[in-house]
């Protein structure tokens, strides 16, 4: 009987366990915020395109896989380019008093990572600043603003 | 008393040691400048805050045209005609950002004393907002595209896609073009150039470029460019071009300066600049003293510098003249800033 309870009690402990592992990155902000909800990975983090910069406040380009689509027409597996500012600062720290209104939980840019994002666009409408675009010349159609960028797996 | 000949002599040896004492002819540019109009900039005062000061190109007269230490004040612009001065405020406890300044705190408009200023509008309007040519309109730059405002109603009375560009606009004397520093034409931020019946835009500099300004003439135009392959971050210069097809010429550089805020005399025969050791103006502390050159000494590179008079073997040492610290400095012929 003791038996039976302790495997019970692991099976619970494990299925919790696969539970907390399992994050679709959902939360108020990111189904909410933007126009466009999307689960993307990110392709990679071109050499240059992130760096941490005291004096200057820039958004970066970055390359993503669509894996889905939560909101707004995009395709599932389309590749979207998004900017992203600040990407030096986690998410949560990105925003400032010239841009508001962004965050997320993804504290830093990693090729593969999984990225459940609220986004708007096209993205001169929102950001007007630098931006540092190293698929300039190799990409076609708007750049996508990313409003809340959280962490997902 | 002295003889003829003792007078011949010690007047010649008076005019020696001048001569020495000028050895690269700053006395001579001081002199040669001195008497064409004010220059306008920011500076800290010594309470703290940033005002806007006017002094004589040749650093002399020094005085502050707004004394107000509950608030910063920046980006100073003579009218065409020199009768009056654009420029933004912020509160104290701000700090200018000079990427972003343009679009900070609220654009007032006073004379070119500094008197009878009055705000234009409500914090943040207005952004980037610069003469027209013939002084009754002004430019702006906002997220939604660029927008020409008629000064005497702030109605606006054209808007245009902005194509990229994102700060420091400032629209040709000829009224024909807009320079500003634009996305959209590389990797990172460029200077670029709007043809304003076309809306044709393109590059005049691409790669870490930015400040850009006219000279008179509307054909050519100024502009600072950290110029790749230096070793380190590297140190941002002050060039000239007349646009596409044209090379583009040094100006001013110097290894341990930051060169920035170029701004051309009236009659194209000057250049006034910042050169600060911290790179993007170091707005938050006291500055560094600005610079004055004659354009037909260009390229001219300050210091020892010896990277770069490896690149320009043939640049010339000076005469550059040092003037208060301060920022954004621009420049009018008109006696009326001068009249307190």
């Amino acid at each position: 009987m003791n038996d039976r309870i302790a495997l019970i009690g692991l099976s619970l402990l494990l299925a919790a366990c696969g539970a907390r592992d399992r994050n679709d990155g959902a939360d108020a902000q990111v189904r909410s915020l933007g126009t466009v909800e999307v689960t993307a990975r990110l392709v990679e983090v071109p050499e240059g395109a992130v760096f941490h910069r005291d004096l200057y406040d820039y958004a970066t380009i970055l390359k993503y896989e669509v894996v889905a689509v939560h909101r707004g027409a995009v395709a599932a597996g389309a590749t979207i380019f998004v900017g992203h500012y600040d990407p030096w600062k986690p998410r949560a720290e990105a925003a400032d008093k010239r841009v508001q209104g962004i965050g997320g939980t993804v504290r830093r840019f990693r090729a593969g990572d999984l990225h459940r994002m609220a986004l708007e666009t096209p993205m001169d409408d929102v950001f007007m600043g630098g931006i540092v675009d190293k698929y300039f010349g190799k990409r076609e159609g708007p750049a996508y603003w990313a409003v809340w960028t959280n962490e997902a797996n | 008393m002295k003889s003829r000949t003792g007078r011949w002599v010690a007047a010649l040896l008076a005019g020696a040691c001048a001569a020495s004492a000028d050895t690269n002819g700053v006395e001579a540019l001081r002199a040669e400048v001195k008497g064409r109009g004010w220059i306008a900039f920011a500076a800290r005062t010594e309470a703290g805050d940033l005002d806007l000061f006017v002094c004589r190109p040749d650093g002399s007269a020094k005085r502050n045209l707004t004394r107000t230490p509950e608030w910063n004040e920046g980006l100073p612009r003579f009218s065409p005609d020199g009768g009056r001065l654009l420029f933004r405020r912020i509160p104290r406890k701000e700090t200018f950002d000079n990427n972003h300044h343009g679009a900070q705190g609220v654009l007032l408009l006073a004379r070119s004393d500094g008197s009878d200023a009055k705000p234009l509008g409500a914090a943040g309007e207005f952004p980037w907002g610069t003469w027209s040519p013939d002084g009754r309109q002004i430019l702006c730059l906002a997220p939604k595209g660029f927008s020409i405002v008629q000064l005497d109603t702030l109605a606006t009375v054209r808007s245009f896609p902005r194509k990229g560009f994102f700060q420091q606009p400032a629209w040709s004397p000829d009224g024909g073009v807009i320079v500003g520093v634009a996305n959209s034409f590389g990797e990172s931020w460029s200077v670029a150039r709007m043809d304003l019946a076309s809306g044709e835009s393109a590059a005049i500099s691409t790669t870490d470029s930015c400040t850009p300004d006219w000279f008179p003439g509307g054909t050519d135009a100024i502009y600072s460019w950290r110029r790749p392959g230096q070793k380190g971050y590297g140190w941002t210069q002050l060039w000239r071009t007349a646009g596409a097809g044209t090379p583009p010429q040094l100006v001013y550089a110097e290894e341990g300066r930051h060169v920035y805020g170029g701004h051309v005399s009236p009659d194209a025969k000057y250049v006034l600049f910042t050169g600060n050791g911290v790179e993007d103006g170091d707005p938050a502390n006291g500055g560094s003293p600005m610079g004055l050159m004659r354009l037909a000494d260009a390229p001219v590179i300050g210091g020892e510098s010896p990277a770069f008079r490896s690149l320009h073997p043939k640049a010339g040492r000076g005469p550059v003249l040092a003037l208060p610290s301060g920022w954004e400095p621009c420049w009018t012929f008109s006696e009326a800033p001068g009249k307190p």
